[in-house]
């Protein structure tokens, strides 16, 4: 199956380059006759929900579906040549900053996703991202960045961001795979290793931008006694008060996730972070109307789904 | 730098005094219950005999001193009800402590382990787990912590899925609640209880205030309130006073450090 | 094709995990369960890779006389726990059990508790009244850091109710919009990586 589905791989892509849309619709009618296979026993044995569309999930379907839209939509505009405005974010602006003094001082940077992510996390991802320009900018200066991490994943996919910046950067010898480490998948066992790191090897500047629970603290006051300059971000509310007080920057929520556009300055994936704001006016607009519906007619519960 | 690094350590062995001097102390506070914890404790209590409920030990040893005092008043109450428990752990090191927890509080209420209470043990890979157990809880847990296969325990033979289980207890020190409460009380419509550590209650008042999570017992405080509603004295009463103490601590620090803030910018002014 | 092949599966789980949300067939259900399964696997198989780059990594140091005594201990935990578990059991009075209780969670305790110190010293260089809304902010701090102890009973009865007000509208409020930010950017992020604009996270072309 798998040698029929990439044959004719390298025809002209439809889909962002991908695949075709016959390849693509062969691919999902592989993968449903396997799974459809597979089902017999199961639905044999006890009465079960035939239906192939849950109504309880509608109002959930048309509000994805339209969140899903407006994204794609404001992609598509980009083709129009139109072009983007995006705010200045200090956190960001900052990057070049921390690299530039760690380079002056010759100490090394560090850089931790947190503890609290997996890869699948939209926030891991959004610390890439970052991490890639990070990569970029201490190989071009030739400082050494150490990450470490809590997830053998991360920790692989992070290898892979390094290695291409550096490489982007022209100096792909300055790559050493070794700062780049797993320490351990224990929240204090990891916080306790970067802390003896941070107190050690005292890094210059210091990124906490991930997924962060109670170790954010520990690792931004740590890093705050030894005068690190530290930019921090991350999608935890409660992780966020802690960061405000004791980092120079921080990238609060929805700021971590543009930074991808906003330091790579690619269209497409601004046109997605101005969607956005579209949605956010558009909910904005809903939760107006439910309060005044709701305050007028205190019975009304249409706008709870 | 190296006044920065005294001032950090007056306030750091200031913290050590207040906190040690509270314990050795053992001044009693009354408090009394906050509707959170009184939700839960309603709920708990109203449950019919024999009912199933799910206790997950989503936390790590780190937080035991906190977790432990939550923990045992709700097992304790859950046991002194007659009501089954299911005990999973979707962090490593929850799965021992949760274990030793269920022992020792069912050993108190001479409770028997298959029959009235069994203990699934770890599993990785948290929202997978977690959406698993929704279609079939065999399924993500073919044996229990011990070795036996889970259809050969008696209790088990009647729990299918989420459909048997009453109540979902979350115990956390971190975000894995949000997981029970977005994936299985947004998929499969299962009511969730948080018991949690003091840090974290905030994070979960948003889903509190919509509903999607039943009740919070947290921290120390919500400990000893339960604890005084089930009229027996633990962990969570002891841990007041050194808490209370270390709050007030804290507030000392921030009116000292404005004192000095103010001080500072009139002299610069001057 | 070093890209297309992920950015392609990852396309296809990604589609299939959002739709099988919307149906309770059994086709749906099936291929929800042997995803999470798929999942379970992978994830078991990275643990081995943890595992072998945490030991490599420490021998390697070891080699170069890099906090040797540190990475010593280290390796020798990772050693001694499964072997304890293999030779005596899990169960509650094993050796197994008695080094998590009284070596590991003591340990771990130790760490977190240093969390209350840096709290102390973070409040008391961080809250400064420095303009009218840092003074607005830190008058709410003080009455929540009081509420969230028996002794503001002691003080007054409308204490807790205060704390909870401040807890439950103008803090959940803040903190709401800031959820609906960070949800709305984890969405089009999630999509970006899907449809494959976002692929920072693969190398090369």
């Amino acid at each position: 199956m798998s040698s029929k589905l990439f044959v004719d791989s390298e025809r002209p892509a439809r889909l962002y380059g991908i695949m075709s849309f016959r390849q693509t619709r062969r691919l999902l009618i592989s993968l449903l006759l396997i799974f459809s296979a597979s089902i017999g026993h199961a639905s044999n044995q006890e009465p079960v929900d035939t239906a192939w569309f849950d109504t309880g999930t509608l109002p959930t379907l048309i509000l994805s579906l339209a969140a899903i839209f407006i994204v794609l939509y404001s992609i598509r505009t980009i083709k129009a040549g139109r072009e983007f405005f995006i705010r200045e974010i200090p956190g960001l602006k900052a990057v070049e900053e921390a690299v530039g003094r760690a380079t002056e001082m010759g100490a090394p940077i560090l850089y931790t996703p947190g503890w609290g992510g997996d890869i699948q996390r939209p926030t891991t991802i959004a610390s890439m991202n970052i991490l890639s320009t990070v990569a970029e900018k201490t190989a071009r200066y030739d400082c050494r960045l150490i990450y470490p991490t809590h997830d053998p994943v991360i920790m692989a996919v992070a290898q892979e961001v390094v290695r291409e910046g550096y490489a982007s950067a022209g100096y792909p010898d300055r790559y050493r795979a070794d700062d780049i480490f797993y320490i351990s998948s224990s929240q204090f066992g990891y916080a306790a290793a970067v802390d003896g790191f941070i107190s050690r090897d005292r890094p210059a500047s210091v990124f906490l931008l991930g997924t962060f629970e109670a170790e954010s603290l520990i690792l931004a006051e740590t890093a705050n006694s030894i005068g690190a300059i530290q930019i921090a971000g991350t999608d935890s509310t409660i992780q966020l008060a802690f960061f405000i007080v004791a980092c120079d920057y921080t990238l609060i929520g929805e700021e971590l996730f543009a930074a991808s556009g906003y330091l790579s300055q690619n269209n497409m994936i601004l046109s997605s972070v101005k969607a956005q704001d579209v949605l956010k006016i558009l909910i904005g607009l809903f939760i107006v109307i439910a309060i005044i519906w709701a305050t007028i007619d205190p019975s009304s519960t249409w706008w709870r789904f | 730098m190296m006044d920065r690094l005294k001032t950090r350590w007056i306030i750091f062995g200031g913290l050590f005094i207040v906190v040690t001097v509270s314990y050795l102390l053992r001044i009693k506070f009354e408090s009394t219950a906050s509707p959170e914890v009184q939700k839960s404790f309603t709920y708990l209590e109203e449950l019919p005999e024999g009912s199933v409920i799910m206790v997950s030990f989503d936390h790590e040893a780190s937080s035991l001193p906190e977790i432990r005092p939550l923990a045992l008043a709700m097992l304790r109450h859950a046991f002194k009800n007659d009501l089954k428990i299911v005990g999973v752990s979707l962090f490593a090191e929850g799965t021992a402590i949760g274990y030793r927890l269920l022992t020792e509080t069912a050993g108190e209420s001479g409770k028997t382990y298959g029959a009235d209470y069994v203990f699934l043990g770890f599993k990785p890979q948290q929202i997978s787990a977690i959406l698993g157990m929704g279609e079939s809880i065999m399924h993500v847990f073919p044996e229990d912590y011990l070795g036996t296969p889970t259809d050969e325990i008696p209790m088990m033979r009647g729990i299918k899925n989420y459909e048997e289980i009453e109540m979902i207890v979350s115990i956390a020190d971190g975000a894995l609640t949000v997981h029970w409460i977005e994936y299985v009380g947004g998929q499969y419509d299962q009511p969730i209880m948080a018991a949690l550590t003091a840090a974290m209650i905030t994070t979960y008042d948003p889903y509190l205030a919509s509903g999607q999570l039943y009740s919070v017992v947290g921290g120390l405080k919500g400990a000893a309130e339960y604890e005084n509603l089930l009229g027996r004295q633990g962990g969570g009463n002891r841990g007041m006073t050194a808490q209370t103490t270390a709050h007030l601590y804290v507030i000392t620090l921030i009116i000292i450090g404005n004192i000095m803030y103010f001080r500072a910018r009139k002299a610069g002014r001057e | 094709m070093q890209q297309r092949l992920p950015v392609l599966i990852c396309f296809v789980a990604g589609i299939l995990m959002f739709l099988q949300y919307f149906s309770r067939h059994p086709v749906a259900r099936t291929v929800f369960v042997s995803i999470n399964d798929y999942w379970q696997i992978i994830f078991a198989f990275t643990l081995l890779v943890g595992v072998a780059a945490f030991g490599k990594s420490n021998l390697r140091q070891i080699g170069r006389g890099i906090d040797t005594p540190y990475r010593f201990i280290a390796l020798s935990g990772l050693v001694i726990m499964p072997v304890l578990a293999i030779i005596g059991g899990i169960k509650i009075d094993s050796p197994f059990q008695w080094a998590f209780e009284y070596m590991l969670a003591p340990m771990q305790a130790t760490v977190f508790s240093l969390l209350a110190f840096f709290v102390a010293s973070a409040s008391y260089r961080g809250f400064r009244a420095r303009n009218l809304q840092a003074a607005v902010l830190l008058g709410a701090a003080l009455i929540v850091l009081i509420g969230r102890v028996p002794i503001s009973e002691m003080i007054s009865d409308s204490f807790p109710k205060v704390t909870f007000w401040i807890q439950n509208y103008p803090s959940m409020s803040a903190r709401r919009g800031i959820l609906i930010g960070i949800g709305l950017g984890s969405m089009t992020t999630a999509l970006r990586v899907i449809l494959g604009i976002e692929r920072t996270y693969l190398r090369g072309e």
